[in-house]
């Protein structure tokens, strides 16, 4: 048996593929013609004034010269013809919406006239307000969750008991009442669980909907009435929102009924009037006799009929004015606020919409709480945390009434990509209306005069209004702010909507600077840090854009003289955390932002998981760039790090922490000084004392070492010291490493850097300190089935050769690491015959490549001399090698053999078998065992398999060489 | 066996000059010999004497001697024979007869407390000696007829009210008086039947909080007993304006659906008369209120303030 020699020159000549250089890159991206009608961006715009509805296509962000293009040019196979855009029948998918720009342009000419009282009246989906009204009812509901007791009083008897005064007129009833208020108002009050009055009026429901079947309409009426009676109770007034759900619920219902016996008994559809009243009037006159039992209570039976009294008259409008009217009437806050919601809710069923009785709510509203809010602390009033409350429940209605209020005509404005220079000079005009309803598009002088408006109306409207809108008045919009500031809402709030309300449309110049500078005026006079704070946030994104870096330097001089000197709650830091998130986010460079005064200063006065993320964010922010050069930057980083660091509670990882974790390791990756090495390792020392319980870092660490020590060796004059501590300092932190695998790896590589520097005895304990961990790893987690086996096998090859390059030490024997990874292997019984068969490949490998007369390559440093210098004709050597093949070659059957699992145990005698062809001569010995190994093969794999059938080739050829004595040059 | 009679107009109602048509419906289990359908249209006004201004001796006499309007009988059917199963005998009676000037007479119907102008119609069949003669009665309702309308200016005269602790002619609560109070507003007191009665009400000033402003339409029934006229003012509705205490200087709505046959046009006959009121009610709160028993809403109380104003009633097109 002999070892084969190797011309590795010419067998990589004669095996690499012919090679010509090019001027691309392969996989540089190239734009396609496909691509650029992709990208490009389709914008409708409706020309309004063309009468034959011609659609115009815009196409933005088009790189194509001219932005005006036909449709049919970019997309092959779609031919716009614009002819066609009359006909209902096509339907491109792009231009879905052409029937609703149909009925858009219709309704702008049609429908949008000014109706008889001077309102504006639109058409209005009713689908969309169902489900508007069901996600402001859910909110609603989740805003004020119902007690789980709740005291009712004698008024909503019908909760408690049903049905018992009815012999009584009704009209005696309000007299008596009137007369007598002690029975009803201080009557016992009981008190049942919100459950079980849910399930009352659940019953209840179930008894409307029964009696109506029953033609029992009286008695479905009747009931009715009580249910809405008990929205008279705004007595638990918390409760009061969802009660409001819940007989709203059940007037719903009851309208839907009589609409259905309306309609349905409306035979002809054109004669609807005239048999509809016959069948509506009797309910409309009923209630109206009713009105003495509760007005208002009727008032809601009376809306919720509204939808179907468009049978009635042409103007349901009528009754809606004098329902809104009527409503002034309901002295409790609370109860006409809900009810004017319903009327809202009501109104938007019909099929037309008509916002002059909405207007007349706001002016109601504005007396009602104007009188909540200027009433003082007298012996009458209630306290200012009451009112507040009171507001506070008041507010969802008032937001509602304001949604309704805008739903009209700005609805198609915001649903229609048209700029609001396109829009009809009448529909304008009504917004602007609106717009001068609320204190808004009036000239200033009018302004500065009595215009006070309620806060929380100002929020609502604010919130409602369309961006560009808010933009265009947006100076008044502030004035109007500065002149609500009362208990209803915190004005700063306002002007924080405000800000973000500007953010969607970004103002320019001169506006832009005058609305900046404005806000920041008043905001001044805010003692208050959190309100500040909250304003300043809002508007910190418009100020960072806008480069007003004067502006920007006043908000934090000020946020800094607020600060300073006192405790800051959580409440302030969150905010101050926006702030500093957004100044990260605006800045490329941190650099830029250290010279920004205070905001250091700032910067220490974060505490808390705020601090730690706004650490976080700097960090990310400074890991963008390729190296962090600067050592004062560094110095800074490494601070923000360790505050980081310090803030991880390592036995609960979570994912914020991992991230901090990964932030920090990628920052010290990341450092970067130059020509100053000894001073990066002194950092890298450093980072190991202060970063000591991120296990991780301690890997970085070492890849960071040894690249310094590699860089060293590259720049010949500062070689032997420096490389020498570096890897001490890694040989140092090695062992801390937590995982095995990673440890063992680490050495390997700090063994290489060890021998490219020629520091041959440090690279020999390397080698085996990397051999020990091998054994330590087994020894570990021999019990444990989830030994990457994989990569151990991978680690181990990275060994086998970089031993090629290591030269043997002559006293311990050239071969002593394979031999005692060899005995290793025998000795551990668990190490699988996969994994043992690889070992013993390498082995016989490495022994083959070492006894070439010319290694395959050799250390980068000419102070270290290959093994076949060092052995050169040493016939020991060679003798060595061979024995240490023959005992591997002698065990590999039986090895194989051990593997259960057949395809596994295949490859792996084919691996050998190769193995054992490319690294001996040919004789009868290798002949005997290849063939061994090629019957294992067989019988475990299908025949056809192609390793097997490419190995049988080699094989063959092999084997006739042998029959030619000749040697066998390639495979 | 039975005997219904079905007006032609479902809301029963009739003007004087008008064909009052309809139809006896009989259903027969075996087939009968009659002598005779016959219709009746019978208008009355009765007239009954209690409380009030009515002295001992007149609530003696209680019920006083009816005014006929009109009494009129039609056969519609000679005597014969009707046959089992359903049978229907379409009839119509003239109401008033023509030529004759009596228009005045046909007073619109209407339920009071005191007073009742009623319209019937009876069908009557009947069977000789032995056998229980069959019948029916339904009242219909006769509004005023077109070509009489009254020729009234068609907008309603408004008038301006106020209420201030001044106008009340009834003692008050000492806060009322001192605290001062001051209520205003427009009223109509001319309306028509069909038009709810509208006009608006401002509290402009009250020092105690106001629990409840109503609207009482009242009724004033007079009958002439011997030499004098007994009259008698009762509530037919209230409708409540405001509930609890409203914002100032606010201008609430008031809007009262006139109720149908509890009203008419205001009548001023010989033996009778019937007006309208109506009168604005502004319950204060107190603590008084609570301890007193219940009473006619019209009695003044000390936390009451009211102001009651005529109104006229007439039928318009």
């Amino acid at each position: 048996m002999e070892f084969r020699t190797r011309d590795y020159a010419a067998e990589e000549a004669s095996s690499s593929l012919p090679r010509s250089p090019t001027d691309d890159h392969p996989l540089l991206l190239r734009p396609s013609s496909n691509q650029v009608s992709n990208q490009i961006h389709l914008h409708r715009l409706i020309d309004l004034s063309a009468s034959n509805h011609i659609v115009r296509i815009w196409i933005k962000d088009c790189k194509a010269q001219g932005d005006f293009l036909v449709l049919g040019e970019s997309v092959p196979g779609r031919r716009v013809d614009v002819v066609e855009l009359k006909r209902n029948d096509f339907d491109d998918p792009l231009r879905r919406q052409t029937a609703n720009e149909k009925d858009l342009v219709a309704d702008v000419q049609g429908a949008a006239h000014i109706s008889k009282r001077g309102l504006f009246s639109y058409y209005y989906d009713p689908h969309i307000s169902q489900k508007e009204w069901g996600s402001f009812k859910t909110s609603l509901m989740q805003k004020f969750p119902a007690s789980k007791m709740v005291s009712v009083s004698s008024i909503s008897g019908v909760i408690i008991k049903s049905a018992k005064a009815n012999e009584k007129s009704s009209t005696k009833v309000h007299i008596e009442e009137l007369n007598d208020p002690q029975k009803f108002t201080e009557g016992e009050v009981k008190v049942i669980s919100w459950l079980e009055f849910v399930e009352r009026l659940r019953e209840l429901k179930d008894e409307i909907r029964h009696a109506w079947g029953a033609d029992d309409r009286v008695t479905s009426l009747k009931l009715s009435i009580k249910v809405a009676k008990l929205l008279m109770d705004t007595s638990v007034s918390e409760f009061y929102p969802t009660l409001f759900f819940l007989v709203t619920d059940v007037m719903d219902m009851l309208g839907d009924m009589i609409t259905s016996k309306v309609v349905m008994s409306a035979p002809m559809p054109k004669k609807p009037v005239i048999t509809g009243f016959a069948k509506l009037a009797p309910y409309m006159n009923f209630f109206h006799e009713c009105h003495f039992v509760a007005w208002w209570a009727i008032s809601y039976l009376e809306l919720a009929i509204l939808h179907c009294s468009r049978f009635l008259n042409d103007q349901p409008f009528d009754s809606l004015h004098r329902l809104t009217m009527m409503m002034r009437g309901l002295a409790d806050p609370l109860a006409s606020a809900y009810c004017r919601v319903y009327m809202a809710r009501c109104a938007m069923r019909l099929r037309q919409y008509d916002i002059g009785y909405l207007i007349t709510c706001f002016r109601d509203f504005k007396i009602i709480l104007s009188n909540i809010i200027l009433e003082k602390d007298s012996k009458s009033g209630d306290s200012l945390e009451k009112r507040k409350q009171l507001i506070g429940l008041m507010e969802p209605a008032i937001g509602w009434i304001m949604k309704c209020v805008f739903k009209g005509p700005f609805q198609h404005y915001l649903d229609s990509d048209i700029l609001w220079c396109a829009l009809p000079i009448e529909l304008r005009r009504q917004i602007e209306d609106i717009l001068m309803e609320f204190g808004l598009g009036t000239t200033p002088s009018d302004l500065c005069g009595n215009l006070k408006c309620i806060s929380i109306v100002v929020h609502h409207l604010i919130e409602e209004l369309p961006a560009e809108i808010v933009c265009s008045h947006v100076l008044e919009i502030i004035k109007l702010i500065e002149g609500s500031n009362d208990i209803s809402f915190d004005q700063y709030l306002n002007f924080r909507l405000l800000g973000f309300k500007l953010y969607e449309v970004r103002p320019e110049g001169e506006l832009l600077d005058a609305i900046i500078g404005k806000v920041l005026q008043v905001i001044n006079d805010y003692d208050d840090l959190d309100s500040y704070l909250k304003v300043a946030d809002a508007y910190f994104d418009i100020v960072l854009q806008g480069h007003m870096d004067s502006y920007l330097a006043m908000i934090l001089d000020n946020i800094s003289r607020r600060t300073c000197g006192r405790d800051i709650n959580e409440n302030e830091l969150s905010s101050l955390q926006s702030i500093f998130i957004k100044l990260l986010a605006q800045h490329n460079d941190l650099d830029d932002l250290f010279v920004l005064k205070h905001f250091v200063e700032i910067l220490d006065v974060l505490r808390g998981n705020t601090r730690d993320v706004v650490n976080m964010h700097i960090l990310r922010k400074a890991t963008r760039n390729a190296c962090i050069c600067e050592p004062a930057m560094i110095q800074f980083l490494f601070e923000t790090s360790q505050a980081l660091h310090d803030g991880i509670d390592i036995s609960n990882m979570r994912d914020d922490h991992q991230q901090a974790v990964r932030l920090i390791i990628h920052f010290v990756e990341k450092v970067d000084y130059g020509a100053a090495l000894e001073r990066h390792l002194t950092f890298l020392l450093e980072c190991r004392g202060a970063f000591g319980r991120i296990k991780d870092l301690k890997e970085a660490l070492v890849h960071c070492s040894n690249c310094l020590a590699v860089k060293a060796i590259k720049d010949a004059n500062k070689h032997s010291g420096f490389v020498k501590s570096c890897i001490a300092f890694s040989e140092v932190t090695i062992p801390s490493v937590p995982a095995n695998m990673m440890q063992m790896n680490l050495y390997i590589e700090t063994a290489e850097v060890a021998l490219l520097a020629g520091l041959v005895s440090h690279a020999d304990g390397l080698v085996d300190s990397a051999v020990s961990c091998l054994r330590d790893l087994f020894q570990a987690d021999g019990s444990q089935v989830t030994v990457d086996i994989n990569g151990i096998i991978l680690l181990m090859q990275r060994l086998f050769s970089l031993l090629v390059a290591l030269p043997g030490n002559p006293e311990r024997g050239a071969v002593h690491i394979p031999k005692s990874i060899i005995s290793f292997c025998d000795a551990q019984p668990w190490i699988t015959p996969r994994m043992r068969t690889k070992f013993f490949c390498s082995v016989v490998t490495l022994s083959a490549a070492l006894s070439q007369e010319k290694l395959s390559y050799h250390v980068n440093n000419e102070e270290v001399p290959g093994n076949d210098l060092i052995f050169f004709g040493d016939p020991s050597y060679y003798q060595e090698l061979m024995s240490i093949s023959r005992s591997v070659l002698e065990k590999l059957v039986d090895n194989i053999q051990l593997e259960k699992h057949s395809v596994a145990r295949g490859n792996i005698a084919l691996e050998a078998c190769n193995c054992i062809l490319s690294s001996f001569k040919a004789s009868d010995e290798t002949l005997l065992l290849c063939s061994k190994l090629i019957g294992i093969a067989k019988s475990c794999s299908n025949p056809s398999d192609k390793y097997l059938r490419s190995t049988i080739n080699v094989f063959d050829k092999y084997s006739s060489a042998l029959s030619k004595n000749l040697p066998v040059i390639s495979i | 066996m039975s005997i219904v009679l079905k007006l032609s107009r479902s809301s029963r109602m009739y003007r004087p000059n008008e064909l009052l048509e309809g139809k006896i419906i009989i259903k027969l289990n075996s087939s009968i010999s009659h002598q005779g359908i016959r219709i009746t249209a019978n208008g009355t006004v009765n007239l009954q004497v209690r409380g009030g201004s009515a002295g001992v001796i007149e609530s003696f006499y209680g019920v006083i001697k009816p005014v006929h309007i009109m009494n009129k009988s039609v056969e519609v059917k000679p005597s014969g024979k009707l046959s089992s199963g359903t049978t229907e005998i379409p009839f119509s009676v003239v109401i008033k007869e023509k030529g004759k000037d009596d228009l005045e007479r046909f007073y619109e119907t209407y339920h009071g407390a005191n007073i009742s102008i009623q319209y019937l119609i009876t069908a009557d069949i009947t069977r000789g000696y032995l056998h229980k003669s069959l019948s029916a009665t339904m009242e219909f309702i006769v509004e005023s007829e077109k070509d009489s309308l009254y020729n009234r200016p068609m907008s309603p005269e408004m008038v301006s009210f106020y209420i201030t602790q001044d106008t009340q002619r009834h003692p008050l609560l000492p806060e009322l008086l001192s605290g001062r109070f001051r209520v205003t507003g427009k009223i109509p007191t001319q309306c028509s039947l069909l038009d709810p009665l509208t006009g608006e009400l401002t509290v402009e000033a009250s020092a105690v909080p106001i629990r409840s402003i109503d609207i009482h339409l009242l009724r004033i029934e007079a009958i002439l007993v011997g030499e004098k006229y007994v009259t008698e003012t009762s509530v037919i509705q209230t409708t409540q304006v405001a509930d609890g205490d409203v914002c100032r200087s606010m201008t609430l709505p008031i809007y009262v659906i006139l109720p149908r046959l509890l009203i008419c046009p205001t009548i001023s006959a010989g033996p009778f008369s019937i007006e309208f009121q109506v009168s604005i009610v502004i319950t204060f709160q107190s603590e008084l209120s609570k301890l007193q028993p219940k009473a006619d809403p019209r009695t003044p109380r000390l936390w009451l303030a009211l102001e009651t104003l005529p109104l006229r009633l007439f039928r318009s097109e």
